[in-house]
């Protein structure tokens, strides 16, 4: 039981993550690199910010913002700059890299054992039965993932969100629609960045601490999350194996989620399995192409069926 | 919603198959006193210290009766500096229902702390240099929960006695050290209030990334009489770089540890990285046993340092060891290992 | 209406391929005309589509709608008051959202895109009567992602959502030239339809010369980049596709081909 409460604690912070990098990777075709440094920028500002005694709850909302603003920093950089997209990433990610290290107060590890986080304080300690403590954890990064879920899909479904989705579709029509494109795309990257950060926070007050090295390789654990989720579980894309279990089409936000607690738990059972942490990203990769290859190939067969 | 929750229970589950096939943990686990133990053992990077802490960890078990194979099973796990797989690696230990967890180096340490907390694992650390700063102790060293080990704090002042003994005119020393490396930077604050008792002024320069240490290199080459480095990874990691520019301007370079020695540094009062791991493993065997609460011991600093010095480098420089030096050396190295 | 004035535009400016495509190019069309324009390939054809919505810059001379100067104006701006429908019918509608999505876009456009509902439950019924008119059976696939339909009944939905809202120009470009010949003749007639309805100004580029015949109230023949053969009101509807041919013949055999 404790191995899976693990790997949905995992799971659950990152499918955050998860979340944004959809937003980017899936709706608006744009290969985002800078998550590798919003997702630090979320922990080093939370870190910073209970330390010098916001309360917990509200670092979620500030690293949320502070990542919106980072993801408009790259949204610029491509859309008013010109400068191409995998670039804008990698420059957001090199500067930022810098700007957390500062808002950290200059140091790359900042512990905050002894504070109050939103998985540990009096309030819970007071009101939450015995019996049920050891699930508080995985109950209160459900309600999260749950809630940025909603709000993601609510979203996608307002007038803004269906723009959002047509400019990673079809962006000609975005102009069409005398809709400045470019401005699509800066609110798309600033909400997947906003997610990116609010799930750093999150992943921050768990752990008890913020080092500089937790962003390495974000962008990775996002993208695995969004394939495998898509790609296994909606059946969109091919005939899911797991179709059958769900009335309705899953949606796509939930499928990321799914993802990425499955994503960390063949990195679980990988690590249980001795494999060492070099190879890990190999593994990562060949899994990633397996699913790649796999679903290309289902969707051939499917066209030329039609 | 129902969606959402059936889909989260399908990923359960097979995390469930995935998981089943890792083997679960050790059948023994009804509290203290038991006959057999399961551990973790948790090592933030690979290299030659640490390696030696984890050697001597078992090494201090084994002398108090807990022998790996025997009456231990050990899990152990790499990072490889990266911090996501340090808290993956602590939680599956925790999932597996390890009696302690030992993390090997500060991430780690922490990431131990965070999870094992929550799951009332004690856990022990090593080569933490600085519990306080790292919050896993109070100033007094009192440690924050279940929770405790040893720090490899580098010896300053002996570091700074030696260095004047082998070099009695010396005025200025060079430190290179990574600005994102909280260690380094409480140690030049050490070396920096200690360096005027010997009479020296320190040096120092950051740099952000192995790139940068070429440059770095040569520009601090410019202005010192002898280099001493820390612990600081990035930098160990591109020592041969400065050691082949320093040579090449006949300038000493003093290591912070044996290994550092065995490639080229002149000598260093550096910590047995093996008896360090081997008091941890004494610490630890006290929690597992059920003598000691972890949150009842102070953690523990190794007070003497050994001197290692490398004549062939010496050589190389002109320079002889004092005798009063080479009688006390741990260990003295004659050639340069590449 | 719609005037351009003076256009120059060349493409590789300064290069041994420099290719030069107006050269004082001037063009005047009045409210309520259809305009068919023909032409060869590398006529600029496309290319007066391009600069009219500003998707490609001129390097001088000015374009007015109205009275008003729109040679700056960006080209989302430009299209608030133009509809535009493309000869891939993949570039007018959104493949991964429904059709009922598709619709309740093109609803919204000159309208805030908000963070009201995307699509508005009361205007579900009209969308399924203008979807009737098309005779495609869309209306019973409201749910259906826009990506599983054919080309055909794709590019009958750009046409519907490009004419959705009140716009003052209507831009075809190439618009039948994808499509099988009877989805094409319906397509047509739909266009037809539309415009008539609406009221709208109109410029078809069309490589078919039986529709730049039938259809429309003048005809522009372009070639090097100028109108070669410009016909409106009686002289357009006595212009017989014979004519053109012979036309585009004799330009052939002056370039020497």
């Amino acid at each position: 039981m404790t191995v899976i409460m693990g790997i949905l604690e995992e799971g659950l912070i990152y499918a955050v993550m998860a979340l944004g990098v959809y937003i980017t990777y899936k709706i608006l075709d744009f290969p985002d690199l800078s998550v590798d440094s919003t997702f630090p920028l979320g922990a080093a500002l939370t870190a910073s910010a209970i330390l010098a005694g916001v309360s917990p709850a509200l670092t979620l909302i500030l690293s949320f913002l502070a990542g919106a603003l980072a993801g408009c920093v790259t949204g610029f950089i491509h859309v008013k700059l010109k400068v191409r997209d995998l670039l804008s990433g990698i420059i957001v990610m090199t500067g930022l890299y810098s700007l957390n290290l500062r808002i950290a107060g200059g140091r790359a590890n900042v512990p905050i054992f002894t504070q109050e986080t939103i998985f540990e304080n009096p309030f819970l300690a007071e009101h939450v039965p015995a019996p049920l403590s050891p699930y508080v954890i995985v109950l209160i990064l459900f309600l999260i993932t749950l809630a940025c879920k909603v709000l993601l899909d609510l979203y996608l479904n307002t007038r803004s969100g269906y723009l959002l989705r047509a400019v990673g579709d079809n962006e000609a029509l975005v102009t069409s629609l005398a809709k400045d494109k470019g401005m699509v795309k800066i609110i798309g990257l600033a909400l997947a960045n906003g997610f990116t950060a609010l799930a750093g926070s999150v992943y921050c007050q768990h752990k008890g601490f913020f080092e500089i090295s937790v962003g390495t390789g974000t962008m990775v654990i996002g993208l695995a999350s969004v394939i495998m989720g898509i790609q296994l579980l909606t059946p969109e894309t091919g005939t899911s194996p797991f179709s059958s279990v769900f009335k309705k089409e899953l949606r796509p936000t939930t499928a990321v989620i799914a993802g990425s607690v499955l994503y960390k738990a063949c990195i679980s059972a990988a690590i249980s399995l001795g494999l060492e942490a070099n190879d890990l990203k190999l593994i990562t990769s060949i899994l990633f192409l397996i699913i790649l290859v796999v679903s290309t190939e289902r969707r051939k067969k499917v066209k030329t069926h039609a | 919603m129902k969606n959402y929750v059936k889909a989260l229970i399908l990923t359960a589950m097979a995390s469930c198959l995935l998981a089943g096939c890792s083997g679960s943990s050790d059948s023994a686990s009804q509290g203290d006193g038991k006959e057999s133990y399961t551990i973790g053992i948790g090592q933030f990077a690979a290299h030659g210290s640490l390696d030696n802490c984890r050697e001597g960890f078992l090494l201090g078990l084994a002398e108090e009766g807990i022998v790996e194979g025997e009456n231990l099973t050990v899990l152990y796990e790499n990072s490889q500096a990266d911090g996501g797989i340090a808290s993956q690696i602590v939680t599956n230990f925790a999932s597996q229902n390890v009696d302690l967890i030992c993390g090997i180096a500060t991430p780690m340490a922490q990431s131990a702390y965070g999870i094992g907390k929550k799951q009332n694992i004690p856990v022990i650390y090593t080569a933490v240099t600085d519990p306080v700063a790292a919050e896993l102790a109070g100033a007094d060293g009192t440690p924050v929960g279940e929770i405790t080990g040893t720090s490899d704090k580098l010896p300053v002042t002996q570091q700074l006695e030696m260095i004047r003994a082998i070099l009695p005119h010396a005025k200025t020393i060079g430190i290179m050290f990574t600005t994102s490396e909280v260690n380094s930077l409480s140690t030049i604050e050490e070396y920096k209030a200690a360096a005027s008792d010997y009479g020296f002024e320190i040096v120092d320069t950051g740099i952000s990334t192995t790139a940068d240490v070429p440059l770095a290199a040569d520009s601090l080459l410019e202005k010192v009489d002898c280099i001493t480095n820390l612990t600081d990874n990035t930098v160990v990691a591109s020592l041969p770089v400065i050691l082949d520019k320093a040579a090449k301007k006949n300038i000493p370079v003093f290591g912070s540890e044996i290994e550092q020695v065995k490639i080229g540094c002149l000598a260093s009062m550096g910590l047995d990285y093996i008896d360090l791991g081997r008091q941890t493993g004494k610490m630890a065997a006290a929690v597992l046993k059920g003598e000691k609460k972890a949150s009842e011991m102070k953690f523990e600093i190794i007070e003497e340092a050994s001197f290692y010095g490398n004549t062939k480098v010496a050589e190389n420089l002109g320079i002889t060891f004092p005798e009063e030096l080479t009688s006390s050396a741990k260990e003295l190295f004659h050639e340069i290992t590449q | 209406m719609l005037k351009l004035n003076n256009i120059n535009k060349y493409y590789n400016t300064g290069t041994v391929n420099e290719i030069c495509l107006f050269e004082d190019f001037n063009l005047s069309i009045e409210e309520g005309e259809f305009v068919s324009v023909v032409g060869s390939n590398g006529s600029g054809k496309t290319s007066m589509l391009n600069i009219i919505c500003g998707s490609i810059p001129v390097d001088s001379g000015t374009i007015y709608i109205g009275k008003e100067n729109i040679t700056h104006m960006p080209e989302f701006r430009r299209l608030r008051r133009i509809g535009r429908v493309y000869q891939n019918p993949a570039m007018g509608t959104c493949p991964h959202m429904t059709i009922l999505e598709n619709m309740a876009l093109a609803d919204n456009k000159g309208k805030p895109f908000n963070l009201r509902r995307g699509t508005d439950k009361k205007r579900v019924d009209s969308y399924r009567e203008s979807l009737k008119t098309l005779g495609l059976g869309l209306e019973d696939k409201l749910h259906v992602k826009v990506g599983v339909l054919s080309g055909g009944q794709r590019q009958a939905m750009a046409l519907l959502m490009s004419a959705m809202t009140p716009i003052e120009f209507l831009i075809l470009d190439e618009h039948t030239a994808a499509l099988d010949p009877k989805t094409a003749e319906v397509i047509m007639e739909l266009t037809d339809q539309i415009v008539k309805s609406k009221h709208l100004t109109t410029i078809m580029v069309t490589h078919n010369l039986r529709y730049a015949v039938d259809y429309g109230s003048r005809l522009l023949m372009m070639h090097q980049g100028q109108a070669v053969m410009d016909k409106a009101g009686r002289e357009k509807t006595a212009v017989k596709i014979e004519d053109l041919l012979e036309r585009f013949n004799a330009i052939s055999v002056e370039c020497g081909n």
